[in-house]
């Protein structure tokens, strides 16, 4: 099967090797000396980082007071918030400048949990665990920013 | 000119386009999978218009911000438009409504801070697979070209580069070192952060982790030898890469499904149909058999086994 070869033109051949040859270019150039805002041409930049052996690593929750006086965790994902954890975490130093923003995530969880009472008041916080010589350390809670909601 | 040939012939050789019109079905319809499953927050993301942090690529062609009706229509002309592209029908028009309308809505998708790269090798295999143009037959296509031959080859570089360019890039981030990331705490730095994988019960061996970032290093350093590859060779790689990718999913809960989709770009996908065709022939021709092995009315008096 497949003795039948269809013509190619040298323009045809020209023009589909000069695009990889470009695409190939834009790829390195990206991930040599770019930043993610080149997407698709950028860095590859998933886990590419060297956390060092006494890095802090960190996972960004928001916690949520409700109406009855109970915490509870929002879970940062999409199907339960609206908003998945990368992205709050990307926008951390604009939440803490203006904890209103975190009605991305309060919006998004209330309208996922229509049968819940009601949201009071939010909190950004971290959960950070230290590491010691490469290996599991201590843990601590720290909160980042706080934000009533508007009754 | 002989240079020059061979130069042609190893980013444009002549394959199969029934490679191509599988491969189209296959990725289509992947699309749709992925903007259910991984891809799957432009919408509500874009009630957000605070977080939005437009890429280059929106800000160059001036692309609107997100909307709830903009991304509603993109997602109605994505379903629509892989139906259609994912069958083989008018491949450059649906195709390159779908590269455009799939790469702005990844875009979407990346313009609140968190930029991911597994879709690198996807979005390519979405622009290059309309310039083939039409496959006459299709999936059951006699025809070999270059055309098809430049898509599949584009696809697979973006494959490899994917596992390349990262390697690059931890070199790079580790101040152009070779060994900063391998020798990092990024591992158990994914693992903490992640800590529903099997990766947890790793945490206490932090040799076990450099050793294993080592590998993976090393591995995708190489990964380009991928590209020269055949036969058997070929088939150890794509296994090895398959290997990797359940053994990522099950230590960190990192997928990355839209490149591993791709490796099936190296894949001999014409033979699927003539195998498909022998596999019902044969059974037509057993089951053929056993209707005339049931018991035939006979002159005597006595039944007999016509097949035995």
């Amino acid at each position: 099967m497949g003795q039948r070869v269809r013509g190619i033109s040298r323009v045809s051949y020209g023009w589909r090797i000069a695009a990889t040859v470009l695409g190939v270019g834009l790829l390195l150039n990206g991930s040599l000396r770019m930043s993610d805002d080149l997407w698709p041409f950028g860095p590859m930049s998933q886990y590419a980082f060297s956390p060092a052996k006494d890095e802090t690593i960190v996972i960004t929750r928001v916690e949520g007071l409700l109406a009855n006086g109970r915490r509870i965790d929002l879970p940062l994902r999409v199907e339960s918030a609206g908003i998945s954890r990368a992205e709050i975490e990307a926008r951390i130093p604009q939440i803490t400048a203006d904890p209103s923003l975190l009605r991305s995530v309060t919006d998004g969880w209330t309208s996922r949990h229509p049968a819940e009472l009601a949201l009071l008041r939010v909190w950004l916080v971290q959960d950070q665990t230290r590491l010691v010589d490469g290996r599991v350390g201590p843990k601590r809670l720290v909160e980042l920013a706080t934000w009533e909601l508007p009754s | 000119m002989r240079t020059l040939r061979s130069v042609a012939s190893w980013f444009a050789p002549v394959r199969p386009e029934s490679r191509v019109a599988i491969l189209r079905t296959v990725l289509y319809l992947f699309v749709i999978i992925d903007i259910h499953l991984f891809v799957r927050d432009p919408i509500p993301l874009s009630r957000h218009p605070e977080l939005y942090k437009p890429l280059l690529i929106e800000r160059l062609f001036h692309l609107p911000p997100p909307s709830v009706p903009s991304t509603m229509a993109l997602y109605l002309i994505l379903m629509v438009g892989c139906l259609v592209a994912a069958a083989n029908v008018l491949p450059r028009l649906a195709g390159g409504v779908v590269a455009a309308a799939f790469t702005w809505w990844t875009a979407i998708g990346m313009s609140y801070g968190k930029v991911d790269h597994d879709h690198l090798a996807l979005v390519v295999a979405l622009w290059v697979l309309p310039t083939v143009g039409v496959i006459a037959d299709r999936w059951r296509s006699v025809e070999r070209s270059a055309q098809a031959g430049w898509a599949l080859k584009c696809i697979q570089i973006s494959v490899i580069f994917t596992y390349f360019l990262s390697a690059l890039t931890k070199i790079r981030s580790g101040g152009w070192s070779v060994t900063s990331w391998p020798e990092s705490s990024i591992l158990m730095w994914a693992i903490v952060r992640r800590p529903h994988g099997l990766g947890q019960f790793l945490l206490p061996y932090p040799e076990l982790l450099h050793l294993m970032q080592w590998f993976s290093f090393t591995a995708e350093l190489t990964a380009v030898v991928v590209l020269w590859l055949r036969g058997r060779a070929l088939l150890a790689a794509a296994v090895f890469w398959m290997g990797f990718h359940v053994f990522t999913m099950a230590i960190l809960y990192i997928h990355f499904a839209p490149t591993a989709i791709c490796w099936l770009a190296f894949a001999p996908l014409e033979r699927l149909g003539p195998w498909l065709r022998r596999v019902k022939a044969r059974r037509r021709e057993r089951a053929g058999r056993r209707s005339t092995r049931h018991p035939v009315p006979v002159l005597r008096d006595q039944a007999v086994d016509s097949g035995g």
